[in-house]
């Protein structure tokens, strides 16, 4: 299929999850299931650092989407979608270990980070290993990381570059455009097959490793 | 800035969606091809761990889960089929109001009915009086007078040096009768003296 189209205007793009919310809002149920499948794996992840039982975390992690998809009508976008969401997460983390009447494995880090508005998706807190990790995941986490080095370094030198300037850099399709010196949808194309490229070699990793714990 | 045409795949908007490039028009597309493409939106989670990945190679860990969507959207449906199955609760401020005691007894009724309609016509009365009246009756009638003939004269008396002002005179003198006493139980024609110069003004 062939279209003509406008590129999204990087000054005017609005953020992908606010519209993504807006669309759940109006009854949209796939666009609350990329937002689950966006931030499962993060949300997991926090929940793991402030909970020692591991068969906790995917109930504390359902339970915060449950949550978070009641009270998305009431999301007014001051703060970031995953900050909200986050926030969500830690309270729903503190409530039930209140009901099991256990003592959560908490570091005040792990609250700060879902708790501030300057939280960064990549802090180092959130790179660090946790204990629940299993031997298992670990290694698979390392097999994929070397697959997708593998498959970056294996990439024509133009897709290579966009995905670098894009997901490393954090620059938007226009200031890579000016940076390459090509137009946007150029960008945007490069970008995609960039990852396609990667997501080929890198999905049967991950489809053995689905389901497994951190 | 026009984009030449290339062609546009649903995993192609998503990845232009990961990266918070997609126009609104093109997310509404986009969704509604999500809706037949469980492939695409595997995909969609594949992007993302690729971008942690080569933010960092520690977020690697974890992978989203099928079967996590799965139950989630289960939990989900129960959910809305619960909504639409309970009742909305009526609000307790609209409850309804119980009747007063003497609701039944038709007397009651008619005695206040009586007293509402005597309040309404001795309002209507006292106004209509007020009405009927010629508007100003009260106030004192004063023959208009040349200003400008009537001086201001200091006269020499015992007490020393008074000004009396022909104006004042006649103010005080149509009011004399009316004002009586003051609150301070002291005629209101000391008023008078107020005029009067110091003695020692001069000095």
């Amino acid at each position: 299929m062939t279209e003509e189209l406008t590129p999204a205007d990087p000054v005017k793009a609005l953020d992908s999850d606010a519209m993504l919310v807006e669309r759940t809002v109006a009854g949209d149920q796939k666009a609350f299931e990329l937002l689950v499948i966006k931030y499962e794996r993060r949300i997991q992840r926090l929940i793991g650092r402030m909970v020692r039982d591991v068969d906790l975390v995917e109930d504390i992690a359902q339970e915060t989407f449950i949550r978070a998809y009641r009270a998305m009508a009431q999301f007014r976008g001051e703060a970031q979608f995953y900050t909200w969401l986050y926030r969500i997460a830690v309270n729903t983390a503190k409530k039930a270990l209140m009901d099991l009447k256990r003592d959560p494995t908490v570091s005040e880090n792990s609250f700060k980070s879902g708790q501030s508005d300057e939280s960064d998706e990549t802090s180092p807190l959130e790179n660090e290993l946790t204990s629940s990790e299993t031997p298992d995941a670990v290694l698979a986490s390392k097999e994929i990381a070397e697959m997708v080095n593998a498959a970056m370094e294996a990439l024509p030198e133009e897709l290579r570059q966009a995905i670098t300037l894009r997901e490393i850099e954090g620059l938007s399709y226009e200031e890579i455009s000016e940076v390459m010196n090509c137009p946007i949808g150029t960008v945007r194309s490069r970008i995609f097959r960039a990852r396609e490229a990667i997501s080929e070699k890198v999905k049967p990793l991950l489809e053995n490793q689905s389901g497994k714990r951190w | 800035m026009t984009i030449t045409k290339f062609p546009t795949t649903t995993c192609e908007r998503l990845s232009a969606l990961a990266d918070g490039e997609l126009g609104k028009e093109e997310l509404l597309l986009l969704l509604q091809a999500c809706k037949d493409d469980d492939a695409a939106v595997g995909n969609w989670g594949t992007y993302h761990v690729i971008g942690d990945v080569l933010r960092s190679p520690s977020l690697a860990a974890g992978s989203s889960s099928p079967a996590f969507l799965q139950r989630l959207n289960e939990r989900l449906e129960d959910e809305r089929t619960r909504m639409v199955q309970e009742p909305v609760p009526v609000p307790l401020n609209v409850a309804r109001r119980e009747p007063a005691a003497n609701d039944s007894i038709f007397r009651w009724k008619l005695a206040a009915g009586f007293a509402s309609l005597t309040a309404v016509g001795a309002i209507a009365w006292s106004s209509a009086a007020m009405m009927s009246s010629p508007p100003g009756a009260q106030l004192a009638q004063a023959p208009l007078v040349n200003q400008s003939a009537l001086p201001v004269l200091v006269v020499a008396s015992p007490q020393g040096p008074m000004v009396r002002d022909a104006r004042l005179e006649e103010l005080l003198a149509a009011h004399r009768q009316l004002g009586g006493a003051s609150v301070l139980q002291a005629p209101s024609g000391f008023l008078n003296a107020a005029f009067e110069t110091p003695q020692n003004a001069g000095r």
